[in-house]
């Protein structure tokens, strides 16, 4: 009796705290992304960097994971949008490549890090568009190709090839009449998607549906 | 009953452990406070971001030490060893991290475009969008501070250089016939396209010591590393029609173009000044594929081939009917490739290239056989070790095998050169604010079969956020032409030694620059003819030659770019000044030569309206007049030639055709129709003066590329 509780104390001992951590990650990670989906434009500066600490604290403990390098690399994509100039915006995109590099160490052929991919070599184009349109268009394109083929389910890369279609003149190959196609392949997407799991990735329904209204 | 206690006695002492609370505040050096900064203990899920005022606070279940992190985006990261229970507050101190804007970047006689680094003055694409450079690299230098616009010569005349002594460099090789085919009183185009390349750095002296043989300038052209249209394009117009294709798979990319041009239609619409009897014809294709066979490795190669006719009569004052007939048949081969890689974190980078070119001229005077022909192998390794705090040591070594062919009126000529150089370079950063470039370079060439070693210095120190003073010093020596070696052989190098003094301040997309320069020529070829002064062009040197010849150049020039104060407008102006003397060549006296304009001005500005989307551009150069020889002056090239001024315009607009990207552009050069000269020269008699002027006056150009693929994309900013 005496060897079996020892056994089981030991046993729990040395279980406990792995359970313990990955519920402390879970926990955490459920905490960070609700405030990530708080999130509305009218968030400050401040806020929005409070989360991207939140997850890169989260990455420094849980160094195997991709999931926490994935979302700080989004939140800094977003602060990028909020930089006042062209070398504060930089400065955000230099992070969030960072952290997509980190994760991409962790998970390489990822969907969703190549969106991120996508997504951050989009943002570095919004910066300057006349002079980056050159350097980071393929780039943000060849993001959005290795998503589809990773994995063709996934809604989110259509939402960033839409979204950007969307804004492109129409006389550059973009417009309603390009991007609408592509958006509604990304809302039937939306419509069976399921992600792997709580913590993983489950943006972009949203951010489409003020875009989608355009299309009649 | 003995293990359960046990066990609460376990969980009783978990959750009983006391809470200790962290506080503090984080600083930048200057004491200034950091919102938003990330502090939090290793290895843990504790931490807390600073507020407004700097200020973490935040608990922890450890109790012991504990090593606390701090990070702030642009900012060193931080890392302390502490011991826990301390109830004073922390207050940390970081240090910014080495970024563009508050590390000084060295920058004397160097003008760069690049989409990489974001310091620069121009982007590639400027280079392709301003009127009047007609998307000709070179053209498009000859618009920047330094340099020297000699409309009927080809080549690049920095401060005071000759168009010899500029070299046109492609990913580290000298290109040996970087312009089409010289014909007389024309200046060529330059042989490559402007989009193959991703980063421009025009140097107007003072340059590294990783190049050589250019006493006055290097232009640097580097090559893109992935092609950025997918599929087929065809373009047409004025001149000629091409045919492109780029495809990208995952670890390499291939391009390919082709052309067949003709000027017939654009000669059947605007008025030449040049009797054509041939008029010009070419062909020609390319081919270039990249590799990337590792994560960091990356093979280029890039080949092309082209073959041109033309014949003309031009004006000879030397001649009794006054024109002489010339034709030429030109075909150029050139090839390049290039390795480079990196190892242990980039630490270790390694570059690597050869290249082969042949070109060869059929070219006749009269009946005379003129013909001349060259061919260049070349070889480059460099690697580079990089050290802490961005400091970096570069070790380097390139050869190369030239051989040169001419026929002067039947009696053939011929040279073989190995050249050899070695050469180091280091970069050191004492602080963020001061940085100094320190280089070598020893040279050996056989056909002379001598050495030098010329040693090169450049510091750079940032007097503000966004000025800085730059300084370069340096050695330069160059083979003499190879004009003088075919009869003599003894000859050295000549030699020009740079001083430049640099200031720039970029702020707010606005930037102002002015550098003064003094440059010291010596060894120069003199060439004794015991005849009158022969100012002839396509003269053969004949006379005895040594390098008793010497001159120097000096001046200052100003930039100045702005992109702010008129909402959607570009514009930029630039100013060169320069003075200067040689005695060289067949001079008898120190004279200023006949391709030195003292004061050169341009003004470009340019407006893309989204609405119609079309990019409109204008162009306004001035260029004081020239020396040019006049028999009848008793002193030496004393007269001077008129101002010579330009206005162009350039439009391009963007539209879709069948869903098919088309781009259409149109340009005017010299609106104003003016009558420019370049030289003047003067027939044997010394009676008649004839002038040299532009192959047309004011003319016209339109064309367009259409995209056949329907994913291609175009950007504006390369119309």
């Amino acid at each position: 009796m005496k060897t079996l509780i020892i056994l089981v104390i030991t046993t729990l001992g040395i279980v406990a705290p792995v359970w313990a951590q990955s519920d402390q990650y879970k926990q955490a990670m459920s905490q960070a992304i609700g405030s990530l989906q708080t999130q509305t434009m009218q968030t400050s500066t401040a806020d929005l960097q409070a989360v991207a600490n939140q997850f890169e604290r989260i990455a420094s403990v849980e160094t195997k994971e991709w999931l926490p390098r994935y979302y700080a690399g989004l939140m800094y994509v977003y602060l990028g949008f909020t930089g006042k100039d062209e070398a504060a915006k930089d400065k955000y995109l230099d992070q969030a490549d960072a952290n997509l590099k980190a994760a991409e160490a962790l998970s390489p052929n990822n969907d969703e890090l190549a969106v991120l991919k996508a997504y951050i070599a989009q943002s570095r184009m919004v910066v300057d568009p006349m002079n980056r349109w050159q350097q980071y268009g393929p780039l943000a394109q060849a993001g959005i190709e290795k998503a589809k083929s990773l994995n063709a389910a996934n809604p989110r890369p259509y939402v960033l090839e839409g979204t950007s279609l969307m804004y492109t003149p129409e006389q550059f190959g973009g417009g309603p009449t390009t991007a609408c196609p592509v958006l509604k392949q990304a809302a039937e997407k939306f419509a069976t998607f399921k992600p792997a799991n709580d913590l993983s990735p489950n943006w972009g329904q949203k951010q489409i549906e003020p875009l989608l209204a355009k299309c009649k | 009953m003995k293990p359960v206690y046990f066990l609460c006695i376990l969980l009783l002492s978990s959750t009983a452990t006391a809470q200790i609370r962290l506080t503090g505040r984080v600083l930048d050096q200057k004491g200034r406070t950091l919102p938003g900064a990330n502090v939090f203990l290793k290895g843990t899920y504790d931490g807390g971001n600073t507020d407004s005022t700097g200020t973490f606070r935040f608990t922890t279940v450890r109790n012991d030490t504990a090593t606390l992190l701090v990070s702030y985006i642009g900012y060193e990261p931080f890392s302390q060893k502490i011991t826990l229970g301390s109830s004073t507050p922390l207050i940390i101190r970081l240090q910014e991290a080495a970024n563009e804007l508050n590390t000084v970047v060295i920058t004397a006689g160097s003008f760069e475009a690049s989409d990489e680094k974001r310091m620069t003055m121009l982007k590639p694409m400027d280079i392709v969008t301003t009127a009047g450079a007609n998307a000709d690299i070179t053209a498009a230098m000859n618009l920047l501070p330094g340099t020297q616009r000699v409309g009927e010569q080809t080549g690049l005349f920095v401060r005071g250089g000759s168009g010899e002594e500029a070299k046109v460099v492609i990913d580290g090789m000298i290109v040996q016939n970087p312009y089409f085919s010289s014909m007389p009183d024309v200046q060529s185009r330059g042989r490559f396209q402007p989009f193959m390349f991703k980063g421009t750095s025009f140097s107007t002296g003072g340059y590294s010591a990783q190049y050589g043989q250019a006493l006055s300038s290097v232009l640097l052209l580097n090559t893109t590393d992935k092609p950025q249209n997918e599929g087929l394009g065809l373009s047409v117009n004025l001149a000629n029609t091409g045919l492109s294709y780029d495809h990208t798979s995952d670890k390499s990319s291939i391009s390919a173009t082709g052309y067949y041009g003709n000027l017939k239609p654009l000669f059947a619409l605007v008025r030449q000044n040049i009797d054509w009897t041939q008029v010009p014809e070419f062909a020609g294709t390319s081919l270039t594929y990249r590799l990337q066979p590792s994560k960091t490795g990356m093979l280029k190669f890039y080949g092309m081939y082209s073959a041109s006719q033309l014949g003309m009569n031009f004006i000879d004052p030397s001649s009794n009917a006054g024109k002489t007939a010339f034709k030429q048949r030109n075909n150029n081969f050139f090839t390049t490739s290039t390795y480079t890689d990196s190892w242990a974190d980039s630490r270790w980078l390694l570059y690597s290239g050869l290249s082969y070119s042949y070109d060869t001229d059929a070219t006749t005077f009269d009946a005379y056989d003129f013909g001349r022909s060259s061919e260049r192998l070349q070889g480059r390794a460099v690697l580079t070790r990089l050290l802490p705090n961005n400091n970096t040591l570069l070790f380097g070594t390139e050869a190369s095998r030239v051989t040169l062919r001419n026929t002067v009126m039947g009696t053939r000529y011929a040279l073989n050169d190995n050249y050899a150089a070695l050469f180091v370079e280091s970069q050191t950063y004492l602080g963020r604010n001061l940085a100094i470039q320190l280089g070598l370079r020893g040279e050996y060439s056989s056909v002379i079969n001598r050495f030098n070693l010329a040693p090169r210095l450049s510091m750079a120190y940032k007097t503000g956020l966004y000025s800085q003073i730059s300084l370069a010093y340096g050695q330069f020596y160059q083979t003499p032409d190879y004009r003088y070696l075919y009869l003599n052989r003894s000859l050295t190098y000549e030699r020009a030694d740079h001083l430049i003094l640099n200031y720039q301040i970029i702020k707010n997309k606005r930037t102002f620059r002015i550098e003064t320069f003094y440059k010291n020529y010596a060894e120069l070829v003199r060439e004794f003819t015991g005849q009158p002064y022969d100012a002839n062009p396509y003269r053969f040197p004949i006379g005895q030659t040594n390098n008793s010849g010497n001159g120097y150049a000096q001046g200052f020039d100003m930039f100045w770019r702005d992109q702010k104060t008129i909402k959607g407008l570009d514009y930029w102006i630039t100013y060169s000044y320069v003075d200067s003397k040689r005695l060289f060549q067949q001079f008898t006296v120190s004279a200023t030569p006949t391709f030195i304009s003292s004061h050169n001005i341009s003004l470009i500005g340019k407006r893309y309206f989204e609405k119609i989307s079309t990019n409109l551009g204008l162009t306004y150069t001035i260029s004081s007049g020239r020396p040019y020889y006049n028999p009848t002056n008793e002193t030496f090239l004393a007269d001077r030639t008129p101002m010579v001024n330009n206005l162009s315009f350039s439009a391009s607009h963007i539209t879709r055709i069948n869903k098919n990207l088309v781009v259409l552009y149109a340009s005017v050069d010299n609106i104003l129709n003016t009558h420019n000269v370049y030289t003047y020269r003067y027939t044997p008699d010394n009676k008649t003066r004839y002038a040299v002027g532009p192959q047309s006056y004011r003319s016209f150009f339109v064309g367009g590329v259409i995209m056949l693929s329907r994913k291609a994309n175009v950007n504006v900013n390369e119309l």
